[in-house]
């Protein structure tokens, strides 16, 4: 693990004034660098083994599933706890009690006691104790209606349309994906030094994959169940084409504010990429490929559905943008200043999120600069204090480095208009109207833009007094300004530093935060309910667990799966009942 | 029952900020107590010890600068637990060692002293040697000298008992802090000490003990947990149908 890295290799990094907005960052899309890609690539590379090992389900597909995977130092297992779930119980919110499927993924093998153990624990998520050597624990509901369309089509001896899972890209999603130590698993500490999981989230992204080869096993089963002489598998174009949903809500936001080290790290490492993909001089190839990606990303972009009017605003908007940028490499020669040129020319013509989908391309020209980047994106998170800098350097750093937060105005309602809480229902993260709900008094310490504003106050009321004084001595008058202090002081030495934003204002809208996060899990097919939940699609397009180990597609060919497109099947195979009902 | 070493610390600053603790020194406390556990150091009992006196003590008055100079400072931390304001009078030490080479550092009448040891190691780690000594004032005497070496995040700790308490031995309720920035203070036992009830603890021996820690998991007594679990609980909004709003989803997903 490296430590947050405080200086810049690189002179063309963007400026954090630029990167560290919250719009911006909520414009972001999934990249090379992000941990579903990286970890699929190490999966490759490493020809990592994905095999069923137990698959004892009942003709309603519930029931026990494992699996076992083989990396080269080291053997795990995911464990699959299918059960029946009312519908009225069906719900994503963390309050839910029930789920469809339960999992968690072991270290090591699993005997009898501790399957036994799992079996007794796992379903119960939260309200159970998990084993230390259990790694991930998760649970996912079904997408009903992708779900019968498909087990009817394949049981008739069909494929089911692929605009079904265009229109929503997976049987199962997930509502929430544990580990770091959560309800008594093992701590990250301990995957540190794990050279198969010691990026950020990749064991988590592990158990979602395994996920995703469960749901395609359990659909050919029950299909076959239904239809023993009839039932087709479902096609391997379409196998690949099916994701994993993931349903999320406020809980991204305290982990992106409470590991701020890690986000400017994920950060950093991105804006590294970026920059060394646009020292390099274009030329006809580059162009050419770049030219290609992102019609690529445009047809992806109009192949993605969703029912929520802003993001179908933004998604149109995108897409006009990106088709202009498509026409913008038509008429414009490779040149060596080209990628420049375009970055210039989409800041006056194009959406924010056009604008980052530039830049996600331009990552994704250069693998080999890559190399080692991914492994930089963790970090080992502390936050010390500086108790001998002078207080006066203090508030230097705070104009120099904060400048962004001393907009932020205590008496005006619209910057203190929302409040951050917990809710006593199994801790839910919640947004609440500071004049109209109750609460306030326990809300998260989230918004850091007004809490170095008042620290900023009452250091300069400080410095009046005691214009020589070390920051200790400022800490002994005003304690309660300690943690403040050192994540001011720790942040202010790195690159990006803080997320800008003043999380309390009424315009500050939390779905920026979801993307931003999402975006560096390498989420696609972004799909709001509300202001402030969302659905996405992991591993849409990625290789299959079989494909890992063979031979007949290039590792390159095997990584190139971001922004998958619907595929086309022969219409003889489409069955007829979904063709013409799919959304 | 166990816990991960996460786990522990997070429930502890939930609980501390539900005791009402500031965020930075709930932070502190948590890190301290799971550090300290993870290492065998009893981090958990002596949370458990001192937890009743933590519920009742006034967490308004922050420790009081009594004396300072270039190189020494005295703290009366006014017979509240170190793992309140306590950081800052050892982050005073740190300021003055940095500037003058060696700093000493006396907190007076501050309970949970062994709890120091904790936020000593985030010293250590700062590339600071730093030896803390107090005594416990009960029959026998008791020495308790803890000693980390610059960069290490353990310590060397020696405790022993004396043979006869002096007459004129006061109560002590302080500690004693040496810091150092370029050379380091380790324990050194005199080989004709007449001291009793010895006992050392090395770095290798805790560092096996924070090993073991993460791959079997950390014991914590069950009343304890119920009772941080219930000071955690003091952060939390309780629910409404307004509130049920505020997570900005439906109940039912079915699709």
């Amino acid at each position: 693990m490296f430590s947050a890295i405080s200086a810049s290799a690189l002179n063309n990094l963007r400026p954090a004034s630029e990167v560290m907005k919250l719009e911006r960052l909520g414009s972001m899309f999934a990249s090379r660098l992000s941990f579903v890609r990286s970890l699929m690539r190490k999966m490759i590379t490493e020809q990592w083994q994905i095999r069923n090992t137990v698959f004892d389900l009942d003709s309603a597909g519930h029931g026990l599933a494992v699996y076992r995977i083989t990396t080269p130092a080291n053997c795990y297992h995911c464990v699959i706890f299918s059960r029946d779930l009312a519908p009225e119980l069906r719900s994503d919110r963390v309050i839910a009690e029930a789920w469809d499927v339960t999992f968690a993924l072991v270290e090591g093998e699993v005997e009898d006691s501790l399957l036994e153990q799992m079996a007794a624990n796992v379903p119960l998520q939260e309200a159970g104790r998990q084993h230390p050597r259990v790694l991930v624990l998760s649970r996912a509901n079904k997408s009903l209606r992708n779900f019968s369309q498909f087990a009817a089509a394949l049981a008739a001896g069909q494929q089911p349309d692929p605009a079904w899972l265009t229109a929503v890209g997976y049987l199962y999603r997930t509502t929430a994906v544990y580990g770091n130590g959560k309800f008594g698993m093992a701590d990250f500490a301990r995957l540190e030094r794990n050279s198969d999981f010691n990026r950020p989230f990749a064991v988590q992204m592990l158990a979602v994959y395994v996920l995703r080869q469960f749901s395609i096993d359990q659909l050919n089963y029950l299909a076959k169940v239904k239809s023993p002489e009839q039932a087709v598998p479902l096609h391997p174009e379409l196998q690949r084409y099916l994701g994993v949903g993931n349903s999320t809500g406020l809980g991204m936001a305290p982990f992106l504010i409470n590991h701020p080290q890690l986000i400017q790290q994920w950060v950093y490492g991105r804006e590294r990429a970026l920059a060394s993909a646009r020292k390099e001089p274009a030329n006809a190839r580059t162009h050419s490929k770049l030219r290609e990606l992102m019609a690529r990303a445009l047809k992806h972009l109009q192949q993605t559905r969703t029912e929520d009017k802003d993001q179908t605003l933004r998604n149109q908007e995108t897409i006009g943008s990106v088709a202009e940028v498509v026409n913008w490499l038509d008429r414009t020669a490779a040149h060596p200043t080209l990628y420049e040129e375009l970055i210039s020319w989409a800041r006056e013509h194009c959406s924010l999120e056009a604008q980052e989908l530039i830049n996600t391309m331009l990552i994704e020209l250069y693998p080999e600069l890559l190399d080692g980047l991914e492994d930089e994106l963790g970090c080992r998170e502390s936050m010390e204090l500086q108790p001998d800098m002078k207080a006066r350097q203090l508030r230097d750093l705070i104009t120099d480095k904060f400048g962004w937060a001393l907009s932020y105005r205590e008496n005006c309602p619209e910057d203190n208009y929302w409040f951050w809480y917990r809710s006593a229902e199994k801790e839910e993260p919640r947004l609440g109207i500071r004049a109209n709900e109750s609460g306030a008094e326990k809300e998260a310490a989230l918004a850091i833009g007004p809490r170095i504003s008042r620290c900023h106050a009452k250091l300069e009321s400080f410095l009046e007094r005691s214009p020589s004084a070390m920051v200790v001595e400022f800490l002994m008058a005003h304690p309660e300004q300690k943690e403040c202090v050192r994540r001011i002081q720790t942040l202010g030495e790195t690159p990006y530093g803080e997320i800008r934003a003043n999380l309390w204002h009424r315009d500050m809208k939390p779905m920026h935060l979801l993307r931003t996060k999402l975006s560096f899990f390498g989420a696609s097919r972004f799909d709001p309910k509300s202001d402030r939940w969302v659905r996405i699609t992991l591993f849409q397009g990625a290789p299959l667990a079989f494909e890992l180990n063979s031979p007949q597609r290039s590792p390159e060919q095997l990584d190139d799966w971001g922004f998958p497109l619907e595929p086309h099947l022969d219409s003889g195979e489409i069955g007829e009942t979904s063709q013409g009902e799919a959304p | 029952m166990k816990v991960s070493f996460n786990e522990l610390q997070e429930l502890s600053r939930k609980a501390f900020s539900g005791i009402g603790f500031d965020d930075g020194d709930a932070n502190d406390a948590a890190d301290v107590v799971a550090w300290m556990e993870a290492h065998g150091l009893g981090g958990i009992a002596a949370l458990k010890k001192g937890l009743d006196f933590l519920l009742t003590e006034d967490k308004t008055q922050p420790p009081e600068l009594v004396y300072q100079d270039a190189d020494l400072c005295v703290v009366d931390a006014h017979h509240k637990t170190v793992l309140g304001h306590a950081s800052l009078a050892i982050e005073m030490g740190y300021a003055k060692c940095r500037a003058r080479g060696l700093s000493v550092t006396k907190i007076r009448h501050c309970h949970n002293r062994m709890l120091i040891v904790g936020y000593l190691s985030r010293i250590a780690r700062r590339d600071m040697s730093v030896t803390a000594f107090w005594r416990n004032s009960h029959e026998p005497l008791t020495e308790i000298l803890v000693s980390f070496k610059s960069g290490d995040a353990e310590p060397e700790i020696c405790m022993y008992s004396l043979p006869a308490t002096p007459d004129d031995t006061e109560p002590n309720d302080g500690i004693t802090l040496v810091m150092v920035n370029h050379v380091n203070l380790l324990p050194d036992l005199k080989p004709d000490a007449p001291l009793n009830d010895l006992l050392r603890q090395d770095r290798h021996a805790m560092a096996s003990w924070h090993e073991r820690s993460l791959v079997e998991g950390i014991d914590v007594d069950t009343d304890l947990w119920g009772r941080l679990k219930i000071l955690a609980t003091r952060m939390l909004v309780a629910a409404s149908d307004d509130s049920r709003q505020g997570a900005g989803a439906g109940t039912n997903d079915n699709d």
